[in-house]
């Protein structure tokens, strides 16, 4: 086990407001293996990378309860030089937006070669750490002639390979990548998409692949994690959560909410509402007032996890009577075209 | 075809820059009826935001006929613009930044109707701006709130209120969804779909989103450096492409159903040339897989090959 997750709360604390950004996560991943975290702008998918990587802001950011082991060591008790040992060498991180991710006065060479200079265990010298960026850089498809130009002379997608590099030169054995592609055009997504994966399958990197695009999930993912307002609702594997019997209420109004290429739907099954508010969170299941089937007990308690073979929903529509939820999905799965 | 509302003919925008004249819109033809959406995709940097905009004469084209009603925009003089653009909106991209910041919702659902002088007084302008609000699904509570209180999915609510709020024939919906979350864009789609029925409204739907456009048009056309390089009824387009950058593009596409997983495709290579200057010849053909000597040189032409499909390729 690469990774390891336990019951992960973070807030953000200021004088005015407590924003509950991630509420009781776990997870854990093994080795080569593509955890996919979906969720709305908001859901806290940033906020569990950042933990991971101890790269939370300071002054408000709290990390109230939980554990993240990685590779036996818990992060959250190491010191601040032990992190950076372990930052951007063991793990490290594809920003979402290219644009800004670099720094524009160091050249794309310097801005590889940085992160091998900070983690020279191996004790390279000069010459050599230079034909490792030329090799990365060959790596994920930039000629290597272009190591000495500045980030302002390379399109979207040229940056983000560039992103790609600087997380890559290492040999990380924990990728994450948020968004990766988001601000990029589909047929450069495509290309990013199908570079990461076949690094990943080159030097067996563990991935967590964070994106709001089912689409991408359904590409690149072995397991997938559905998250809302800060909270896990439904976790397994890609078939449970693309074709299982078994749904969280979010997960099947996310899948009636894309307009689907292959059917011919008239109309969208949206989401009424927006995600409720991360200072003030309802009390019960925080999916219970959008949720199309709501009952009493979802206001009043916070659902317990049901799983079943590894796959976890946190719903109380699964707390007894199980058949009968099931039943009930599957029927309304079939209304809603899916 | 009858009820022809909007017809470009060879539509050209160019920009002077330092390093040459570039082809943002480079001779664009096309026809929308009444009650259509025609939409139109390409990666960024393609032209389909400086087409919307030049249709709308926010950008002065450089050459060509946009025929509202059979009336020319662009030789129209001062006053008959004003008369016909009123008739034309646009629904923009960000609804973070084309709103103004100081300004109460109700002041900027207001806006238009006061520029326009449309309203003989303040009741009957409060009226209107209150049938806006309910139309969009804005809770009138809402009314005196900044944007900046706002999310996006409400902020773009409001983009469409003032689109609405002159009732218009036509709108250029200008990526209205794409800065917005999936369960919120399925909303706003809907939204305007419904609207759509209602009003008989024509949209021009620029995204570079292929799902949400075969969602929402009826005719999709492909840009590609300025160029339309296909255009056809909505199904005829997925179902059978024929451009080879359309194939790609669809290809591109992540679909979410388990058989995509780790799925190996095709993938088009390299990124798009620049529109500064470009070679003569097909725009496409630096990264086209076909490309043949013969799509080099001369023009290519946009030709019929079933009806109402059209394709601008020398080897179909």
């Amino acid at each position: 086990m690469v990774l390891k997750i336990e019951n992960l709360s973070v807030s953000y604390e200021t004088d005015i407001e407590v924003v509950h950004a991630v509420n009781d996560i776990s997870f854990s991943i093994e080795k080569g293996e593509t955890l996919g975290l979906v969720g709305e702008t908001g859901a806290g998918k940033t906020t569990t990378a950042l933990s991971i990587m101890g790269l939370l802001p300071e002054r408000t950011a709290r990390v109230r309860s939980g554990r993240i082991e990685f590779q036996e060591n818990d992060l959250l008790a190491l010191s601040e030089r032990e992190m950076q040992h372990i930052r951007g060498d063991k793990i490290s991180m594809i920003f979402q937006d290219p644009m800004t991710a670099l720094n524009p006065v160091l050249t794309v060479g310097e801005q590889i070669a940085e992160a091998l200079i900070l983690h020279n265990t191996d004790g390279y010298t000069q010459k050599e750490i230079e034909a490792r960026v030329e090799e990365t850089l060959e790596l994920v498809g930039i000629p290597k002639e272009r190591k000495k130009d500045y980030p302002y002379q390379f399109s979207g997608g040229m940056r983000q390979r560039v992103v790609i590099a600087i997380a890559l030169v290492c040999n990380p054995d924990l990728l994450i990548a948020d968004e990766p592609t988001t601000a990029l055009d589909v047929t450069i997504q495509a290309q990013i998409l199908s570079m990461i994966c076949d690094l990943q399958r080159k030097y067996g990197t563990s991935v967590i692949m964070i994106t709001h695009d089912l689409g991408v999930v359904a590409e690149t993912c072995d397991k997938v994690g559905i998250i809302y307002a800060g909270e896990m609702v439904e976790y397994g594997t890609l078939y449970d959560i693309f074709e299982g019997d078994e749904h969280h209420p979010y997960t099947v109004g996310l899948f009636g909410s894309i307009p689907n290429l292959k059917e011919n739907a008239r109309r969208l099954h949206p989401i009424e509402g927006l995600m409720p508010d991360p200072t003030n969170l309802p009390e019960g299941c925080s999916f219970s007032p959008r949720c199309k089937r709501c009952m009493e007990i979802c206001m009043k308690k916070k659902p317990a996890v049901y799983e079943n073979n590894g796959h976890q929903i946190r719903c109380h529509l699964y707390d007894a009577g199980m058949q009968k939820a099931v039943s009930e999905n599957r029927k309304e799965a079939g209304e809603d075209g899916r | 075809m009858e009820d022809k509302m909007l017809e470009i003919r060879h539509l050209k925008k160019y920009f002077q820059t330092p390093a040459g004249k570039l082809h943002a819109v480079d001779d664009v033809s096309f026809q929308i009826e009444q009650g259509k959406t025609l939409g139109v995709v390409g990666e960024s940097g393609c032209g389909k935001s400086t087409l919307g905009r030049t249709i709308l004469c926010l950008n002065e084209p450089t050459e060509g006929k946009i025929l509202f009603h059979g009336k020319d925009l662009v030789t129209a003089g001062k006053k008959e613009r004003k008369r016909l653009r009123p008739k034309m909106q646009m629904i923009f991209q960000d609804p973070y930044s084309s709103l103004n910041g100081r300004m109460t919702v109700r002041q900027l659902i207001a806006e238009p109707l006061i520029v326009n002088k449309v309203c003989k007084n303040k009741k009957e302008l409060e009226q209107r701006v209150s049938e806006a609000m309910e139309t969009v699904g804005l809770a009138e509570r809402l009314s005196m709130a900044y944007p900046h209180e706002l999310d996006g999915g409400r902020r773009q609510r409001i983009g469409i209120a003032r689109a609405l709020v002159l009732e218009p024939e036509f709108i250029v919906c200008d990526e209205p969804v794409s800065a917005l979350d999936v369960s919120i864009q399925a909303q706003i789609l809907n939204l305007l779909m419904d609207l759509q029925e209602e009003r008989k409204l024509t949209y021009l739907f620029i995204t570079h989103d292929l799902s949400v456009v075969k969602h929402i048009s009826d005719e999709i056309m492909v840009m590609y450096l300025g160029k339309c390089v296909e255009r056809a009824p909505a199904d005829e387009i997925f179902e059978n492409p024929l451009h080879p950058y359309t194939k790609a593009l669809l290809a591109a596409i992540p679909i979410p159903s388990v058989e995509s997983c780790h799925k190996r495709r095709e993938l088009l290579q390299g990124e798009v040339t620049s529109p500064v200057n470009p070679k003569p010849g097909c725009r496409f053909a630096a990264r086209c897989p076909f490309a043949k000597e013969s799509c080099r040189s001369g023009e290519i032409l946009l030709r019929e090959v079933s009806a109402g499909h059209f394709v601008a390729c020398n080897q179909i």
